[in-house]
């Protein structure tokens, strides 16, 4: 049920009970404070004002003379009256009682002064043991009555008590003030609750509803429009990180998916190719050129090679999707000039005749796939090879570089063209050819992506320049580590 | 699969001429040898230029053009024969199966669009669908050979004015002989014409269905149809040895 509510309503559901909790516990004890605050206040008031009264009748003139019995409970009887009355006033009411409890006096005369609440033997006998601070509060017919007892002794600081006095004072001003107040927390504590509630469903709503828009743009994008963004106003909130972050995302998904498309849709045609070929020498072969030899000899010569090259497309198709993979890559140490001594001889033999320098470089040691490395390095050699005439010159060569190691294939060949430069890693691109070239090479424009992917393997990156008619310099960097 | 009409030019004086324009070595070697065993007159030429120049000098009756070239792209090659205001008709071949490219290939210029790879026998429809669609191609319908007459719409086959019953492959084997009169045809290449390329049987169908020609033909002993021992068999159209 409530997993079930939109995040929204649940959210403002927790703010607003949290709101309400947070002003009630507020409001209550604000209102439970003041009141008694307002009923103590009453309560010293009363006792303030009876305590001379009590004193001047019962001891006169001999209030100093401490500890010593000054009155008897026969003067007590007979001034009880005139006490009572004095203590009486318009809110309060006062009764005298004896030892025993039994009134001896009621002050009230008039007829606006309250009636006395008859005395309450579990309070009096408080008082009458020799309390002082006996203060409770009657209800009677919803009226609320604040009763005092004060303990009559027979002199000051005297334990012997000789009765009490009971003022009496209804609470009707105190209540009042206290509606008063109540009504006040009341309404602030609902408006406030209300416009709390409001905001805060509105400062959620403008927080989730951008939420929304990204999750109708998640779904656009899950149906394969990987060209959808979310387009918020400019926020720096965790929303618009959000949004920011996944954008990006999807950004790189969407750039390698079109790689990955571009990738397919080059692979087939360059696997049409060789299969129109092949098909369409086979059917001219069936349908009769069968039978005249040289029509044969032509056409199967056409059909292997392009057997030949559609065998070399699936072999590097398949390194390239094993290193896609990146199973194959083993590391270990490799010295580089190990690496380069026993290298040596192959790179001269795949140079046929080609002048081959090797530049030397400090003593490194890297983490390295040797056999990759080693592909790496003679694909770069064929490439150099192909592209240089006979005479030509080959230099490889590694120095170290801040934190990788750099490694370097170059040639005085026929250079790259500066449009075919930032192209030539692309999966099967073949330059364009720069005119003095004999004839175009053939190949399946794979070796360099090849090498390109072997490379980042390692975690390094490669490099080209090059120089029409000049030659030109591959540089692989390869960290130590 | 058709096989039936071949409507070759044969007879008359001149080949029907087709240009191939393609970079690609093995299709240009098939198509030209393919084209050539089908009695047609084929140029080749490798490169968006060559092409160029060569339809001018040549002006040949239909060109074969290739998408992906070295130096332009057949569009370019198509908008700019257009441009020159030749109407002869054009063939496009792509390696591509977008429709954008079909509607900008056909926006170019070009008549037709075969996707590679393309089976040979669907090429030489379309050749001899766009010959006759421009009046290229003289249009034969009826084929004479002596007193035998052939024809290809109705299916009819008379001789010495008298109609012979054939069935659909003694018909087509008649027309493939009345097409390339005095070509020796071995049993194989026969076999793969009439019974199509994954015929799994054997050849000596080919002798009987020969032999009833043959008879339905009169041709006895045989004049016409000869056999060529160990080789196949081939039409003689003249008189007399
Ligand atoms: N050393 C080089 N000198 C000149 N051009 C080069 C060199 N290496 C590569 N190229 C260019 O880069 C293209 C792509 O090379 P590559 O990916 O190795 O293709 P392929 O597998 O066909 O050899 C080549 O067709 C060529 O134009
Ligand atoms: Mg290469």
């Amino acid at each position: 049920m409530w997993k079930g509510l939109s995040l929204r309503l649940r959210l403002t559901i927790v703010y607003a009970g949290l709101l309400a909790l947070l002003l009630t516990i507020l409001g209550a004890t604000f209102f439970v404070d003041t009141r008694n605050l307002l009923i103590e206040n009453t309560a010293s008031y009363i006792r303030a004002t009876a305590k001379p009264v009590i004193e001047h009748w019962l001891y006169g003139k001999k209030v100093s003379e401490k500890n010593r019995d000054i009155v008897s409970e026969d003067y007590l009887r007979k001034i009880a009256r005139f006490m009572a009355r004095d203590l009486t006033s318009r809110n309060t009411v006062a009764l005298v009682l004896d030892k025993r409890g039994k009134i001896l006096a009621i002050g009230k005369l008039l007829k606006e002064e309250p009636a006395p609440p008859s005395p309450d033997p579990f309070y009096y006998r408080q008082a009458l043991s020799g309390e002082n601070e006996v203060t409770y509060i009657l209800s009677k017919n919803d009226k609320h009555i604040l009763v005092i007892l004060i303990p009559l002794r027979s002199g000051p600081g005297s334990d012997r008590v000789l009765g009490a006095v009971q003022l009496s004072s209804p609470l009707a001003r105190v209540e009042a003030i206290l509606y008063r107040h109540g009504i006040t927390l009341a309404a602030g504590t609902i408006i406030t609750l209300l416009l709390g509630t409001i905001l805060g469903l509105l400062a959620i709503s403008s927080a989730l509803s951008e939420l929304r828009q990204m999750i109708v743009t998640c779904q656009n994008i899950t149906e394969g429009r990987l060209d959808q963004r979310i387009d918020l106003p400019a926020r720096s909130d965790e929303v618009g990180q959000l949004a920011e972050a996944f954008n990006k995302m999807v950004e790189r998904l969407e750039a390698a998916f079109s790689a990955q498309r571009r990738f397919v849709a080059s692979a087939a045609h360059e696997l049409r190719t060789p299969l129109t070929a092949i098909r369409g020498s086979l059917e001219v072969l069936l349908r009769g050129a069968q039978d005249d030899p040289g029509s044969v000899a032509t056409l199967c010569q056409g059909m292997y090679k392009e057997v030949v090259r559609l065998g070399e497309l699936c072999e590097k198709l398949l390194d390239l999707a094993r290193l896609e993979i990146s199973v194959n890559v083993c590391k270990e140490d490799v010295v580089l000039s190990d690496f380069f001594e026993s290298s040596l001889k192959q790179v001269k033999l795949i140079a046929s005749g080609r002048k081959v320098l090797l530049e030397k470089g400090p003593y490194v040691s890297l983490k390295a796939d040797p056999h990759l490395l080693k592909q790496i390095v003679f694909d770069l050699v064929q490439n150099a090879v192909q592209h240089t005439d006979e005479g030509g010159r080959l230099t490889l060569g590694w120095r170290l570089g801040v934190d990788a190691v750099q490694i370097w294939i170059e040639d005085n060949g026929y250079g790259i063209l500066p449009e075919d430069l930032p192209r030539i890693f692309e999966p099967f691109y073949r330059g364009k050819g720069v005119s003095g070239w004999k004839k175009r090479p053939e190949g399946s424009g794979l070796g360099l992506t090849l090498v390109k992917t072997m490379v980042e393997a390692h975690g390094g990156k490669i490099t080209v320049s090059s120089k029409v008619n000049e030659g030109t310099r591959f540089v692989i960097e390869l960290p130590y580590r | 699969m058709t096989r039936e009409g071949f409507d070759v030019s044969c007879g008359s004086s001149r080949k029907t001429q087709i240009l191939v324009i393609e970079d690609e070595d093995t299709i240009a070697e098939f198509l030209k040898t393919g084209l050539k065993y089908e009695g047609y007159g084929v140029t080749v030429a490798k490169d968006a230029v060559t092409g160029l120049d060569s339809a001018r000098e040549s002006n040949p009756d239909l060109i074969i053009l290739d998408i992906m070239l070295p130096d332009k792209d057949g569009f370019e090659v198509c908008r700019r024969l257009r441009r020159r205001g030749t109407s002869i008709p054009i063939l496009m071949l792509t390696a591509k199966k977008e429709i954008s490219d079909k509607v900008e290939g056909l926006d170019a210029g070009a008549d037709d669009y075969l996707t590679k790879p393309f089976s040979f026998e669907e090429l030489l429809a379309r050749i001899r669908a766009l010959l006759r669609r421009s009046g290229r191609a003289v249009k034969t319908t009826e084929l004479r050979v002596v007193d035998i007459v052939l024809n290809t719409e109705t299916r009819e086959v008379f001789k010495g004015g008298k109609r012979l019953t054939l069935t659909p492959r003694e018909f087509s084997l008649l027309e493939l002989f009345m097409r390339h009169p005095r070509r020796v045809f071995t049993r194989e290449t026969l076999l793969n014409r009439l019974w199509g390329y994954d015929y799994p049987g054997e050849t000596n169908i080919v002798d009987v269905h020969v032999s009833h020609l043959r008879n339905k033909l009169g041709d006895k002993p045989p004049r016409l149809i000869r056999t060529h021992y160990g080789v196949g068999y081939a039409f003689y159209p003249e008189e007399g040895d």
